[in-house]
C-alpha cells in the first residue's frame, strides 16, 4: 500500500514554483485556498496543497503530486512514496524544479533592482546543468 | 571605468552561487545583499578585486 510522503523544500513563492513547473512540461492546477490531496486507494494528505499536478500528466505515476504551505509559508512537495522509489519524481527531480524556481526569482530581483540581464547560459557539469544568468550594473 | 558584471550561477539542486566583476570594496556586498534580499543567492565569496581596495586604503594609512 503506497502513502504520501512530504519532500522538504525552500520555496516560499506560488509564482516562480508554478513558472517552474509550467516550464518542465507540467499544467499544474492552482487553489490559493487549498486542497484536499487524494492519491492511490483514497488515501489523502493531512494538509491541504495549494499546487496541484495530475496523475496523467505523470507518466508511470500512481498519484498526483502536490505542493503544500507549512505552518511557516513555505511549500512541501507530497509525493506517493512508491512514486519517488519507482518513477522520477525523486529528489532530483524536486532539485530540478528548485533550480528553475531560483532562475525567476533571481531574473525578478535583477529587475526590482536595475540590473540590466546580459544572456543566459547553461552549463554542463559533473554535477549536472548549471544554469549562468549574467548582469550588469547600469 | 571599468564595466560591472554580475553572474548568478544556479545548480541542478536549486542553490547559487554569485560571481563579481569590476567591483572593489563594499560594492561586493551590496550586490550580493541585492540578490540575496530575495534569497536567491545562497552562497557568495569575496574575489581578489575586492581586497584591492581595502589594500589600497591600508597602504594609504601606513604612509600617513
Amino acid at each position: 500500500m503506497s502513502q504520501y510522503e512530504e519532500l522538504t523544500t525552500t520555496m516560499t513563492d506560488q509564482q516562480y514554483l508554478v513558472e517552474a513547473l509550467a516550464e518542465m512540461g507540467y499544467k499544474p492546477e492552482v487553489q490559493t485556498e487549498g486542497t484536499v490531496l487524494r492519491g492511490y486507494g483514497g488515501v489523502s494528505w493531512n494538509r491541504p496543497v495549494q499546487v496541484t499536478i495530475s496523475k496523467d500528466q505523470l507518466r508511470g505515476a500512481l498519484a498526483p503530486v502536490g505542493f503544500g504551505r507549512d505552518e511557516t509559508g513555505v511549500f512541501q512537495a507530497i509525493i506517493d512514496d512508491l512514486d519517488r522509489k519507482y518513477t522520477d519524481l525523486n529528489e532530483s527531480w524536486l532539485g530540478r524544479i528548485a533550480q528553475g524556481y531560483k532562475e525567476r526569482q533571481t531574473m525578478a530581483v535583477a529587475k526590482t533592482k536595475g540590473y540590466v540581464f546580459r544572456g543566459r547560459e547553461v552549463v554542463q557539469t559533473p554535477q549536472g546543468p548549471k544554469v549562468q544568468l549574467r548582469f550588469a550594473v547600469r | 571605468m571599468q564595466e560591472k558584471f554580475i553572474t548568478v550561477e544556479i545548480d541542478e539542486n536549486g542553490n547559487s552561487s554569485i560571481d563579481l566583476e569590476g567591483f572593489q570594496g563594499q560594492g561586493c556586498g551590496d550586490v550580493a545583499k541585492d540578490f540575496r534580499g530575495g534569497d536567491s543567492v545562497t552562497q557568495s565569496s569575496k574575489k581578489r578585486e575586492f581586497y584591492a581596495q581595502a589594500t589600497a586604503v591600508k597602504q594609504s594609512l601606513q604612509q600617513t
